[in-house]
């Protein structure tokens, strides 16, 4: 027992002094540890944003010459938030990274912040979009628009262009993000002054919505708001025409909703579906077209959301850390992203705000002839 | 020294897990080794976790009594279900269980108190390495005495025959309903002091397939001794890790051999890897006899 | 009355996916008196191999149907071979088995996540026609119909075969009792391996039609509705088949009138849930089950 349990010790002891040999950095070039769901329920999310910090990583590096480099260090949380907590240590303490961007999850990042905090140790949210990240303490940052600046814009100008006045709300309850939504949507239509007709709510990793639809079909709504991630979401759609709720009924989402996938898995039901969203495909901003253009030539498929917030956090840290004298420093590159003002990136100019998060205008979009189409800002 | 504190530096939070983790296979483990296969015992985690989280939160208790609290809440709820399930057998009891452990889930998703799909936020982190090892060791002394006890040789006579059992004089129902509430507050024990490690306990912390993760602790470990449940916990929650310091980082292929070694350990070791230094002895034992 | 209707026709059509499913999950319990739960990622495989003989072979769906079946039933064959038959001979071989399907089922679900990704993929669109009737404002897809009919018509098929077949006659001695099927003469190990072929492939067949009809597979998608496979086994009662089939139904619409009543989908898993414990309690051999109490 006293044996295996040594061997295993020298084992461990090992592997962490052949990594400690391996991290031996030179001068110019500073290492950032990525924290993506690659496995587990989350792993969609993880794999387009693992494909969009990989081509920021990828491109940073190849035009950086002599100059500033990236030793990205990609781990997978597996969609656990134990995990997360076990890869933020070794990030930390064992690579000794100087910035970590992630996780994928909210709920892991409420764990797994506090640790970077506690070690100062900057931390960057690329889609974490529920309250209460940022506020764990002042080496987290988020470029992820938060649902509290995405949805009140949206109610807005999807009041203003369809005259709602009553509308069913459908989400999903178990999950942190989706709820956020939820609640934040309920909170903004009430101010508005529209009625809700209806509330049902489904699980995640449900595929059949039809009976929460139909209920909202007796209750004839003017639109459907919808909290839910895009593989939920195609569901929802299309089974809610199927069922046949009129096209004029639009459905209405949150940042989840921000998917080519959704345009893809839901077909032609897609059409008229209105979304808020951080990020918009369809900018013709120089940075963006680029961005989607080198994207689906690597990947053959075209960029989300996820993917646009990962490609842009990547370019964020960069940039602080070229500013923050390589990098290598922790407490200078935080103090050198909080200085971050009117960054050109693919989520168009960008700031952090007093609190560390987004800056930057968000967008209501709409789905016409399977594109992404901007309803209004 | 200093590669000592450097290890626990990075590996600290793993080394936590384990200690947890091996005392939910334990609680696991008192029914198992009266042969009865409980899914529920995630859901005792629940209540324990979500019963020391609110004492703590919301009234203030230190975090002992918050322990306490959550300790004997799952132990009350692990009679009130015990009573009626333990009639059943088998895949029926699992079943049963395991309803049970949806329920108390889906409960802590719409109810307020326990803070909905986000969770129990904002939980004071007071629960270090040296408590949860302190307790740990504690439990198994625990589980070892009881096996040797009355208690412990009528719950091993029960799981080889039931109806033997009751006919040698051995009061089965209330061995079971006993065993099922030490169980249950074993589960509640280490759910509360999970609930003091981490800031925050979600409901996903504690469904169906964590419920699964216990008894695999269980079996790969080796269910006849009281280490067996520990050694399982250790090696499964410390493989991912492993294989991540071993530089396999591809999500498939880590969660792959992960499946593979899983596969390997219940293929080849009947026992689990408790036989592992049991066979040694047994055999010294054999030679002496 | 119309919503009552047409949450009826719901719950009767995710009542006849569920039975699907189960069918092939209570075929081997009721072979091995064992759990098999690698049988949602054999589903999920089902589906993924199929989506690739249409998209990426270009292999029409009407040939890719039938190939990925074969191809779910030759998983199965792997599974029995590698999982359950080195551990039938042992004292715990209930609780091993268990825990070795779930290897093979976390193997399989890497296997999928590594070959086809982790985003959700859909059937090209017009790979089945999708007629939809509106008959007095209620609602009906000629997917739906043909779903619940392939349900229905497996349903009376693996009756009649397990019933009146020699085959079936020797699964059904098999899984009475093992040591008196061989003295009998019946190469039980035979009967076993085949057993897997057949649930599997009706898991597989499960897992087409469900992403067809809900156009999005994913690597994980067996998990959700692997819950729900196993309480539908226990309402059916263990290892018959017409109770996998009713015990779907049975689950199907307490879900939807769960909705329909309370108005809210809140309670909708919370009710079905409490029902299978219920349930579990009065009658722990389910609706349709054999009766005998098992041993542990």
């Amino acid at each position: 027992m006293k044996l295996v349990g040594r061997a295993l010790m020298g084992v461990v002891i090992g592997i962490f002094l052949l990594s400690a040999v391996a991290t031996t950095a030179f001068s110019a070039s500073f290492k950032m540890g990525f924290v993506f769901s690659m496995t587990g329920g989350a792993a969609v999310y993880g794999a387009s944003q693992k494909e969009g910090a990989s081509l920021a990583v990828d491109q940073i590096n190849a035009a950086a010459g002599s100059g500033l480099k990236i030793i990205p260090i990609f781990e997978d949380d597996a969609s656990v938030p134990q995990q997360g907590t076990n890869v933020f240590n070794k990030l930390i303490n064992g690579n000794k990274v100087s910035i970590i961007i992630g996780p994928t999850l909210s709920n892991t990042a409420k764990i797994t912040d506090p640790i970077a905090q506690k070690a100062g140790v900057p931390v960057l949210a690329i889609s974490n979009t529920i309250s209460g990240i940022t506020e764990i303490g002042d080496y987290i940052f988020r470029d992820s628009l938060t649902e509290n600046v995405v949805i009140p814009h949206t109610v807005k100008v999807a009041k203003e262009k369809l005259k709602l006045k009553k509308v069913a709300i459908l989400y999903g309850n178990d999950d942190a993000m989706t709820k956020a939504t939820y609640e934040v949507f309920k909170k903004v239509l009430k101010s508005s002054g529209i009625q809700i007709l209806g509330e049902q709510t489904f699980a995640k990793g449900d595929r059949d919505f039809s009976p929460q639809l139909t209920q909202i079909k007796a209750q004839n709504p003017d639109a459907i708001i919808c909290g839910a991630l895009a593989e939920e979401a195609s569901g929802i759609i299309s089974q809610a025409r199927q069922l046949g709720i009129p096209k004029t009924v639009r459905i209405i989402g949150g940042n989840g909703f921000n998917s080519p996938g959704l345009i893809k898995n839901a077909g032609a039901a897609a059409e008229g579906v209105i979304v808020g969203a951080a990020w918009n495909i369809s900018s013709t901003a120089p940075l963006n077209v680029k961005f989607v253009n080198d994207y689906t030539k690597k990947y053959k498929h075209a960029p989300d959301q996820f993917a646009a917030q990962a490609f842009a956090g990547v370019h964020i840290a960069y940039q602080a850390a070229k500013a923050s004298n390589g990098g290598s420093d922790r407490k200078a590159l935080r103090d050198a992203m909080a200085k971050i003002k009117n960054l050109d990136t693919v989520l168009g100019r960008f700031s952090f705000t007093e609190g560390r998060d987004a800056n930057h205008i968000g967008v209501v979009q709409e789905i016409r002839d399977g594109k992404f189409v901007v309803l209004g800002n | 020294m200093e590669h000592l504190l450097q290890f626990y530096a990075i590996y600290g939070s793993v080394i936590n897990f384990i200690g947890i983790n091996a005392l939910l296979a334990l609680s696991l483990n008192v029914t198992l080794s009266a042969g009865m296969l409980s899914l529920g015992n995630a859901a005792f985690a629940a209540v324990g976790g979500y019963t020391a989280g609110i004492l703590s939160l919301r009234f203030g208790f230190p975090y002992v009594a918050s322990l306490a609290g959550g300790t004997c809440a799952a132990g009350l709820v692990g009679l009130v279900i015990g009573l009626p399930v333990l009639r059943l057998k088998g895949v029926f009891l699992a079943m049963a269980t395991l309803a049970f452990g949806e329920v108390v889930r889906l409960a802590a998703v719409n109810l307020d108190v326990t803070g909905g799909a986000e969770g129990l936020t904002g939980i004071p982190n007071v629960t270090t390495t040296w408590m949860i090892y302190l307790v740990l060791a504690a439990a198994a002394y625990f589980i070892a005495m009881l096996r040797r006890s009355r208690l412990g040789w009528g719950l091993v006579s029960m799981r080889e025959d039931e109806t033997a059992a009751s006919s040698l004089g051995i009061p089965v129902t209330y061995y079971k309903a006993v065993a099922f509430v030490i169980g249950a507050m074993l589960a509640g024990l280490a759910g509360g002091m999970y609930a003091h490690l981490n800031y925050l306990i979600t409901p996903r912390d504690y469904g169906f397939f964590i419920a699964v993760d216990l008894l695999i602790y269980n079996i790969v470990g080796g269910t006849n001794i009281w280490y067996g449940p520990i050694l399982g916990a250790a090696l499964l929650t410390a493989l991912p890790e492993v294989l991540r310091g071993a530089g396999v980082t591809a999500g498939p292929i880590r969660m792959g051999i992960n499946g593979l070694i899983l596969l390997l350990v219940i293929l080849f070791l009947p026992n689990g890897l408790a036989s592992l230094f049991a066979r040694r002895r047994s055999s010294a034992v054999k030679a002496g006899a | 009355m119309d919503l009552l209707l047409q949450q009826l026709i719901n719950g009767l059509f995710i009542g006849s996916v569920y039975g699907l499913f189960a069918v092939g999950y209570t075929l081997v319990f009721g072979v091995l008196d064992m759990l098999n739960l690698a049988h949602a990622a054999i589903f999920t495989l089902g589906g993924l191999i199929a989506l690739w003989l249409v998209e990426t072979a270009g292999v029409s769906l009407w040939l890719a149907f039938p190939m990925a079946c074969v191809a779910a039933g030759l998983l199965g064959l792997l599974l029995n071979q590698v999982a359950f038959a080195p551990l039938r001979k042992r004292s715990d071989s209930q609780f091993s088995g268990l825990i070795s399907s779930i290897a093979m089922a976390i193997i399989f679900e890497a296997a999928a996540l590594g070959l086809f990704g982790a985003r959700s993929v859909r059937f090209p669109v017009g790979t089945v026609p999708t007629h939809t009737w509106q008959i007095a404002g209620i609602t009906i897809t000629l997917l739906q119909v043909g779903i619940v009919c392939v349900a229905a018509s497996l349903m009376v098929i693996l009756t009649l075969f397990i019933g009146r077949t020699r085959t079936g006659k020797a699964i059904r001695a098999v899984g009475e009792n093992e040591r008196a099927a061989t003295l009998l003469g019946i190469n039980v190990n035979g009967i076993i391996a085949f057993t897997f072929f057949v649930s599997s492939a009706l898991g597989g067949a499960a897992g087409i039609l469900f992403g067809l009809y809900f156009n999005n597979l994913t690597p994980d998608m067996g998990r959700s509705i692997e819950l729900k496979g196993l309480a539908v086994i226990i309402l059916g009662g263990m290892g018959s088949i017409p109770g996998a089939i009713l015990g779907g139904l049975a689950f199907g619409l307490s879900e939807v009138l769960t909705v329909a009543i309370t108005g809210t989908s809140n309670l909708r898993d919370a009710v079905a849930f409490a029902v299978l414990f219920a349930i579990l309690l009065i009658r722990p051999s389910g609706l349709l089950g054999r009766g005998k109490t098992r041993e542990a």
